[in-house]
């Protein structure tokens, strides 16, 4: 447990350092940089707001790698669940009209439908070819990429516009600011909660996290492995869903084109370096959504472009992982040595 | 003249964390000798080859060969020196021919970095003849027998031109005929020079093919002796610590009325071979059936047809009456308790808590562990189980909460048998429930499986050790290319009778 | 007959990155690595090649940075998952994501643009016209006029299949994903076949990538590879790694390139046209699965 904070801090600092010499290299001040990085994400309460929202698809993208990789399927198809789920909600806004609260509630659970479908997708071709969920949902990934962008320069296009963006939703589906922050961020602690929940406390969690460690030790154990499958499937593609109608009915209210290309990969790496932990995705999506907020701000003030704030992700993972185990197997030849020195003493 | 080829002094050997698998170890093997080096599972005698051989790094000690220190980092070095070691697990590669495989890392080449075919089976022919061994040198590795692999293992070395042989369990995969064969082959090494170390935990061969015996107990060396001057008797004391005294504690009583039943069961698979042909067996209430065999003779298809993973191309399995032949996994369970013998694959998830280990099956089958009409699991109830099953099955551990890879091997297996056990099942199947164990683990095992037996249930025991068998069936039944080909009382057979039937199948004895 | 023409011609200019790079991942693929960095090996190599030719005015130029910036990929591909031990998959998604990263962030940097980076200064490779041949009717409209990389990627069919098969390094490099113990314990190290593999890969996949922004069109876009490295791994794990086979359903993933452009003069969406490529993956991978699993019930 203390190795897993360590390991992580380490990786982070390892990270940052690595991120300041690429800096240095190009000619830049990094001391400015993550100052200006730090201001615009975490220094005040309006900087904090913002990345508190941003950080809304992060983390339930992240939840949705992390539930499924601990539990056996490899969905990388949250890019297109979250796409699907922004769809769904973005239709459902511009032709169902009901009272605020309501509305709200059909356009969540609608979002969630559109992702689950989508990866539902996905889990019907395993459980009929066995055709391997990997391939199938990165192949989906793209299908749905190109199937929004018709939509929504297709059927769904505002007339009025010069780019392919749906009109807005009705107004009574956006979701409010109460001062800075957005009421989005409670859907996210809503949902963290629930997955935690689901996952230590409900008998399918218990399923899904032994099948994930040991599948032909849970199905001898009894455990129902294609059902587990198919649910685990549903479930995190209705999070990458949730994901996306989330940031349509916070953000800009209706599907602008290239809305999920931010967040395409961030979820899968979220739960590679939280180690599909869920406390830790959530600590993860918040800290990768500061590095990005930020440095959209930092843009303004510094030479630097707010591009560097992938590269310093991409950078994050590889390390915090490969220290992550570097440290395990440092820490226990530490021991072996000790006890040899022991025995030959 | 002694002359000491290698000298190991003072080895340890530490995995970590905290295994301590070759303590303060030194030993010497001669020149042309065949040197067994024996021990219980556990003992280290692997560990101090692959030490000696570069494969896993020494924590301390030194070794000398021909009087010079020597420190191989890996396996290339030491067989440039002269050293070459036959693993347990035969390290071949089945998608390459018999002569790929010797060749590998010394290939002849023509022009433009390609193997040169002709040259290169042209020198593996040679080192076939010149040793005798009958190979066919363009057959596929992953189609010819297991003898015939470990001769490929053998010869690959000498294609290298090794002096010193180092061969880990040799005869464990082989059958009793196969082994007089190979004896041959190694004596003829040895008279050619070479120097042969020997692992083995059979003592009965160790006297026959070996010169001298180093005996090894829990990490430590007890002593080298003499194979001339030594009996399996005092081979076996050294080896355990105390008298070994097998003694069966069964008490003799009636079994009851037929629990387990197969009919006509057949299993084909992927490639269409027949994995079990037509097996009719029986386990009644109170009875304990050994299933004896060869590894590979079926057995592990019985055991999967049986708990489900695959499905049976004809015939019945029924348990108290009910088929079972198609029901999904958890019907089986509420009647069948069952240890696989792949405890980290099969029977457990390592990186899971012992408490997550532990209430397995009974999560779904114990209505005690339901909350709010099954959609919960009563975790308050998961710790009172496991600390239970703690206290009854005395394992040592230090937290529930801890991951299962955590606890030592025997007390993963109590874990195990504890879990089985306090389910509500009426028959047991055990699939080579001591494999790996020390010898304590090993009693606790058996005196548990006794248990089962007294209190009614029916159980099935599928094991390669004979003597386990002897030990603990009422009846033991042998199976040979998946057809049952002997099903007799214990008192009605014997050893050599059953040895017989796993090598020669249904065939009158000679 | 135009018709045809064009539709071959798709199908040969959709195939060549595919191919270029599945013939890298057939190196890993026998090595026993997990690669899934083709992807980002490939938008490295893409935005390489673009570098080169922008500045060096030369398109050889071009090709020799595209391979540099693969490697430079290739290299910490090895760092981590060779030599730290990191896990391949792992490994993989985070260079994906830092060849995304990285490209469009020096692309904003060096070009000072968003999105897409196109300029008259950038030198194309050139189409490679066969004497005799192109005088062929049909044929000849085929068989020369194709892009120089067209017959680098033929040529490397041939030599990939000869380097995998037929030689001591194939050998070698095969039995490292058979069996890395077995080879380790034959003396020769498995960690430097697989750091053969992985630079050998990255090649190819700079290759590709010259050939997107070079050749198939002259620009750099924002992760202009679209998921080519995906369908790449698909088509190695669709072929188990067969060179010859890889060459077929590159060829078979080309034609549905062709077959999107061409259903584009016929109004059908281009969203719709482009998805072809992506859904015949998604048939390939039905028809594998279903006799995978008869070969296994």
């Amino acid at each position: 447990m203390r190795n897993k904070w360590v390991s992580g801090l380490l990786g982070v600092l390892a990270a940052l350092l690595i991120g300041a010499f690429i800096m240095l290299l190009q000619g830049f001040n990094p001391l400015d940089v993550y100052a200006a990085l730090f201001q615009f994400s975490l220094g005040g309460l309006s900087p904090l707001a913002t990345t508190a929202k941003n950080a809304v698809p992060l983390v339930l993208t992240g939840l949705s790698a992390s539930i499924a990789f601990a539990s056996g399927p490899v969905n990388l198809g949250q890019p297109g669940q979250f796409l699907m789920g922004a769809l769904f909600a973005t239709v459902g806004g511009l032709y169902i009209h009901l009272p605020p609260v309501l509305e709200v509630a059909v356009l969540v659970l609608l979002a969630m439908l559109g992702g689950a479908l989508w990866a539902g997708l996905a889990a019907l071709l395993r459980m009929l070819f066995n055709m391997s969920e990997f391939i199938v949902t990165l192949m989906l990934n793209m299908i749905a990429d190109f199937f929004t962008a018709w939509a929504i320069a297709g059927p769904f296009m505002d007339k009025s516009a010069y780019s392919p963006m749906t009109p807005q939703i009705d107004p009574a589906g956006w979701l409010p600011s109460i001062g800075n922050f957005n009421t989005t961020i409670l859907f996210m602690i809503a949902a963290v909660g629930v997955c935690w929940f689901v996952f230590n406390r409900w008998k399918a969690g218990y399923e899904w996290r032994l099948s994930g460690q040991n599948s032909l030790f849970a199905r001898l154990g009894g455990c129902n492995i294609d059902r587990n499958f198919v649910s685990v499937m549903l479930f995190t593609g209705a999070l990458a869903g949730l994901a996306g109608g989330l940031l349509v009915m916070a953000g800009p209210h209706r599907f602008l084109k290239g809305l999920g290309a931010n967040y395409a990969w961030d979820g899968v790496m979220i739960a590679i370096v939280a180690n599909n932990g869920l406390i830790a995705t959530l600590l993860y999506g918040f800290f990768f959504s500061a590095i990005q907020t930020g440095a959209l701000g930092m843009e303004l003030i510094t030479a630097v472009p707010s591009e560097i704030s992938q590269v310093l992700q991409a950078v994050l993972v590889l390390v915090i992982v490969a220290s992550r185990e570097a440290l395990n197997v440092i820490l226990d030849r530490r021991e072996a040595r000790r006890r040899a020195k022991e025995r030959a003493a | 003249m002694i002359d000491d080829v290698i000298r190991l002094e003072n080895i340890v050997k530490v995995y970590p964390p905290s295994v301590v698998a070759v303590d303060n170890v030194s030993v010497s093997f001669r020149k042309g000798e065949i040197h067994a080096v024996v021990g219980e599972n556990g003992a280290g005698k692997s560990t101090l080859m692959k030490v000696l051989y570069g494969l896993v790094p020494r924590d301390g000690g030194e070794i000398y060969y021909q009087d010079r220190p020597v420190h191989f980092r890996q396996a290339g070095e030491a067989i440039a020196a002269g050293i070459g070691m036959v693993h347990q697990e035969i390290l071949l590669i089945p998608e390459y021919t018999v002569w790929q495989n010797i060749v590998l890392g010394q290939e002849p080449t023509r022009f433009l970095g390609q193997v040169d075919t002709a040259r290169a089976r042209r020198l593996v022919k040679q080192k076939i003849d010149e040793f005798q061994f009958n190979l066919d040198p363009d057959a596929l590795v992953g189609e010819i027998s297991v003898a015939a692999r470990q001769k490929v293992e053998i010869l690959k070395l000498l294609y290298r031109n090794v002096s010193v042989l180092i061969l880990d369990e040799p005869t464990a995969v082989l059958t009793p005929q196969e082994i007089p064969q190979l004896f041959g082959e190694l004596g003829r090494l040895r008279d050619d020079g070479h120097t042969i170390l020997f692992i083995s935990h059979r003592l009965e061969e160790v006297l026959t093919l070996s010169d001298r015996v180093t005996v090894m107990r829990r990490g430590k060396k007890i002593d080298t002796v003499d194979a001339k001057t030594t009996s399996k008797e005092e081979l076996a004391r050294m080896m355990v610590g105390r008298d070994v005294v097998l003694t069966s504690q069964r008490r003799e009583h009636a079994p009851g009325e037929v629990i387990f039943e197969t009919e006509h069961l057949s299993y084909k698979d992927g490639e269409g071979r027949q994995k079990l042909n037509d097996i009719n067996l029986t386990v009644r209430a109170g009875e304990i059936v050994g299933v004896a065999g060869v590894e590979g003779n079926g057995q592990f298809e019985l055991v999967n047809a049986v708990v489900g993973l695959i499905q049976p191309s004809g015939g019945t399995i029924r348990v108290q009456g009910r088929d079972i032949t198609r029901a999904p996994i958890l019907e089986r369970r509420r009647l069948i308790s069952f240890v696989p013998q792949d405890r980290g694959r099969m029977g457990a998830s390592l990186n899971a808590s012992i408490l997550e280990n532990a209430i397995m099956t009974h999560h779904s089958l114990d209505q005690n562990f339901s909350r709010w009409h099954g959609l919960l699991l009563d975790y308050a109830h998961a710790r009172r189980f496991t600390d239970g099953l703690e206290k009854q099955f005395s394992v040592a551990m230090a937290s529930k909460f801890n991951p299962f890879r955590s606890l030592s091997g025997g007390n993963q297996q109590k874990v195990i048998l504890g879990r089985e056990l306090l389910l509500d099942s009426v028959f047991v199947l055990l699939d080579q429930p001591t494999r790996g164990l020390d010898v304590g683990s090993i009693e606790y095992v058996h005196q548990q499986v006794l248990r089962m037996r007294d209190e009614n249930r029916a159980v099935l025991l599928v094991s390669a050790d004979l003597e386990e068998l002897f030990l603990l069936a009422d009846r033991i039944v042998v199976m040979h290319r998946g057809e049952l080909v002997a099903d007799s009382p214990v008192g009605q057979t014997s050893l050599e009778e059953v040895g017989y039937r796993m090598l020669e199948g249904r065939g009158e004895p000679r | 007959m135009r018709l045809l023409v064009g539709l071959i011609n798709g199908m040969i200019a959709g195939a060549t990155p595919i191919l270029l790079a599945a013939l890298g991942g057939a190196f890993t693929y026998y090595a026993g690595i997990f690669n899934i960095a083709m992807e980002g090996m490939m938008l490295a190599g893409a935005f390489g090649a673009v570098v080169g030719s922008y500045f060096l005015h030369s398109w050889v130029l071009g090709i020799v940075l595209s391979i540099a910036f693969a490697l430079v990929l290739a290299l910490i591909f090895i760092l981590f998952s060779v030599v730290l031990h990191t896990d391949e998959f792992v490994t993989g998604i985070a260079l994906n994501l830092f060849a995304v990263g990285a490209t469009t962030y020096l692309m904003r940097q060096t070009f000072n643009v968003k999105g897409v980076f196109a300029n008259e200064g950038i030198i194309p490779i050139p189409r490679l016209d066969i004497p005799l041949i192109e005088q062929i009717p049909f044929l000849g409209e085929v068989l020369s006029g194709q892009n120089l990389m067209v017959y680098i990627a033929v040529i490397a069919v041939i030599a990939v299949n000869f380097l995998i098969f037929r030689t001591r390094f194939g050998m070698r490099l095969r039995a490292a994903g058979y069996n890395a113990a077995c080879l380790d314990s034959s003396g020769v190290s498995t960690a430097r076949m697989r750091t053969a593999a992985l630079l050998l890969c990255a090649v190819l996949c700079g290759l590709a990538g010259a050939f997107l922004s070079l050749g198939y069109v002259t620009l750099f876009a924002e992760n202009m590879s679209a998921g080519r490295g995906w369908i790449s791994l698909a088509a190695i794990i669709l072929v188990s790694g067969n060179p010859t086979g890889i060459a077929v359903i590159s060829l078979l993933f080309g034609f549905s390139d062709g077959l999107g452009l061409l259903l584009q003069d016929y109004r059908v969406p281009s969203q719709f046209t482009s998805m072809v490529p992506y859904v015949a993956t998604l048939i390939a991978l039905y028809f594998y699965s279903v006799k995978e699993r008869k070969r296994k019930a």
